[in-house]
């Protein structure tokens, strides 16, 4: 206890830690580096940053610029200013891929922390095989998602597909899944969930270790049942990684193109066309139209920047409470 | 001294600690009721079927003739194992081409991302410089950005410096992952700032000290940085989709796309290069996945 006691304000200490920041710190900042330490880290951090500059931030901004002008070829420009937008806005086609963007990424997160937090509470027990179920449960995750996305399009198909072979075997009827727009748009999530969910289930199994045994030992001592230690100790304690789940899959699921383009490709007729495969489409297939693609690109990078931060603040704010 | 040591106070350091079987457990040692248990095996084992399940059918089918994947129903291994697919594929299309390139973009962007993320990170983790918060701050505004979001705007800039339909547009661009700046970062702080001292007092130039002392020490990370790369660079999609609009360039996934949705190539071949696609990538997870699951543990990043 007493070396703890004397351990802890350290800090104040000063020169028995050499800590060499802080030292330099009490003796003027810049007065004693020789002319190589001060150039130095500006060298290292150069390449990356220039690559930074270049292809994502000045990018970003760009992409607020980009929105006011139009184009039919992606080389000459005119200036419309909010023109795009009023054109964007009027476009039966956005509507149609930003409700289904809503709609995949409200089913897609609901489903990922639940399954994720189902699945590594179950493989977060003393259970024989958990390494295989662990490195089973990602493997998809390492997988191009465009050959996930050709796979299960195969196994999908109305007609000699797996899924209706066995199907219609068993008497079951054989639907078109990938026909039907409500259908199709269950397989892509389904599909979104078994690429993605292995990768939510490792960070929430690092959130679990991050509980002190010590709340379950005294709950158990005070009789408390498994049911009662999930929902007063683990699910509360648990709610920071929840956070993270929630906002990287809705990130995510608001990006979801590539497995999607294979599976699907967008149909039947535009019912599974989320956001990113309408900018897509609008810029760099014929008709172009520049214009609009931009101006959803905005759309879309607004929507998920601006939901970040209200999942962070009201996160914030609850635990404070 | 392991990646886990960033995580703070409540993981021990021990690098073996996450090879034992506690590591993955919190909820300790109360008897389970054997029904729960029960019931826990079954939708385990039921979810690893639905898993592997569509990977397993991929590879069985790949050594399918096409009249057997016609099959109703179909049976579940194929006859005989026929390369056919495989060396058909290579022979009546550019697909040997696709690998190639992907095999170029993977390794060069790779190589890039080691060296430029390595270099970076040090410069944020070592050096008190003005500017070094902001800069540590674009970092991690960055990993907000995906490409996804603002892929119009770059391309235009990828157009404007003649990448497009050249495999450096594919190797230069993404080669700067704020993902590994920050796990590289996050690392190199565990470095005792003495170890430096001791060797700018030795003579060794900042390079040098670099080069032959924070190097050497960050191996894990730049082990985990390397993994995720390759990983990201040959699965990449979209990007590759869009700067590789000559077919001489496509990378084996913007192949696979384009060929299957334009009915090119039957599906018999399509399927074949989509094992090979599947392959490297997960022959490198299963043979390295601790480097894997650590990295992600230790960043909550893909």
């Amino acid at each position: 206890m007493t070396s703890t006691a004397r351990m802890a304000p350290r800090r104040t200490v000063g020169p028995a830690v050499p800590q060499s920041g802080h030292r330099k710190s009490v003796n003027r900042r810049r007065s004693v580096k020789p002319w190589n330490q001060r150039v130095a880290p500006y060298l290292f951090v150069l390449p990356n940053m220039l690559i930074f500059g270049l292809f994502v931030i000045y990018p970003a901004i760009n992409n607020f610029n980009i929105s006011m002008y139009d184009s039919g070829n992606g080389r000459d420009f005119t200036y419309v200013g909010g023109g795009n937008y009023q054109g964007m806005l009027s476009e039966a086609e956005f509507w149609s891929a930003a409700r289904h963007t809503v709609v995949f990424a409200v089913f897609f997160v609901t489903l990922t922390t639940v399954v994720s937090i189902g699945l590594a509470l179950l493989l977060n027990q003393r259970i024989k095989g958990r390494a295989f179920f662990r490195t089973v449960f990602f493997l998809p995750v390492v997988i191009s998602p465009v050959v996930v996305g050709l796979i299960w399009g195969w196994i999908f198909e109305r007609k000699n597909g797996l899924l209706n072979s066995l199907l219609g075997a068993a008497g079951l009827g054989q639907p078109g899944w990938l026909v039907n727009s409500t259908l199709a748009m269950a397989v892509v999530i389904f599909v979104g969930l078994w690429l993605h969910v292995g990768f939510y289930v490792l960070i929430v199994l690092a959130g679990l270790q991050g509980i002190d045994s010590t709340y379950y030992e005294a709950a158990r001592m005070d009789g408390a049942s498994g049911w009662q230690q999930l929902r007063l100790i683990t699910l509360p304690l648990l709610r920071p990684t929840t956070m993270v789940v929630v906002i990287l899959s809705l990130i995510n699921g608001f990006q979801a193109f590539d497995y999607i383009w294979t599976l699907t490709g967008g149909g039947p007729v535009g019912g599974t066309t989320l956001m990113v495969q309408y900018i897509y489409e609008h810029a760099f297939q014929s008709p172009v139209q520049y214009g609009s693609a931009a101006a959803a690109a905005v759309v879309l990078f607004c929507a998920v920047f601006a939901l970040t931060v209200i999942n962070y603040l009201y996160n914030q704010r609850k635990e404070s409470a | 001294m392991s990646l886990t040591a960033l995580r703070g106070s409540r993981d021990t350091p021990d690098a073996r600690g996450t090879r034992g079987t506690r590591r993955w457990t919190s909820i300790g040692d109360g008897p389970t009721p054997t029904a729960g248990r029960v019931l826990a095996y079954a939708v385990l084992i039921g979810l690893s079927i639905v898993v592997l399940a569509p990977v397993v059918w991929a590879v069985l089918s790949s050594f399918k003739s096409q009249s057997e994947l016609a099959q109703v129903p179909p049976s579940p291994l194929p006859s005989s194992l026929r390369t056919e697919n495989y060396t058909g594929a290579l022979s009546s299309f550019d697909f040997a081409l696709y690998l190639k390139n992907s095999v170029i973009v993977t390794v060069g962007a790779t190589l890039l991302t080691v060296v430029i993320n390595t270099m970076c990170a040090y410069g944020l983790a070592k050096y008190n410089f003005r500017g070094r918060n902001l800069l540590f701050l674009v970092v991690l505004g960055t990993i907000m950005i995906p490409l996804q979001l603002i892929f119009i705007p770059v391309y235009q800039m990828a157009a404007q410096l003649g990448l497009v339909n050249s495999l450096w547009g594919l190797i230069i661009p993404p080669a700067a992952t704020p993902t590994g700046v920050f796990l590289l970062r996050q690392y190199m702080l565990t470095i005792p700032d003495e170890l430096i001292a001791a060797a700018r007092i030795d003579g060794a130039g900042e390079f040098r000290i670099f080069t032959r002392i924070v190097v050497p020490l960050s191996g894990a990370a730049i082990a985990v940085v390397t993994i995720f790369s390759v990983m990201w660079r040959w699965n990449d999609f979209l990007w590759p989709l869009i700067i590789s609009q000559d077919q001489s360039k496509y990378t084996l996934p913007v192949a696979l796309a384009q060929f299957n949705s334009q009915l090119v190539a039957p599906f018999n071949y399509i399927l074949a290069m989509s094992v090979v696609s599947m392959l490297p990538v997960v022959i490198i997870f299963l043979v390295l996945q601790r480097h894997i699951v650590r990295g992600i543990a230790s960043t909550g990043l893909k």
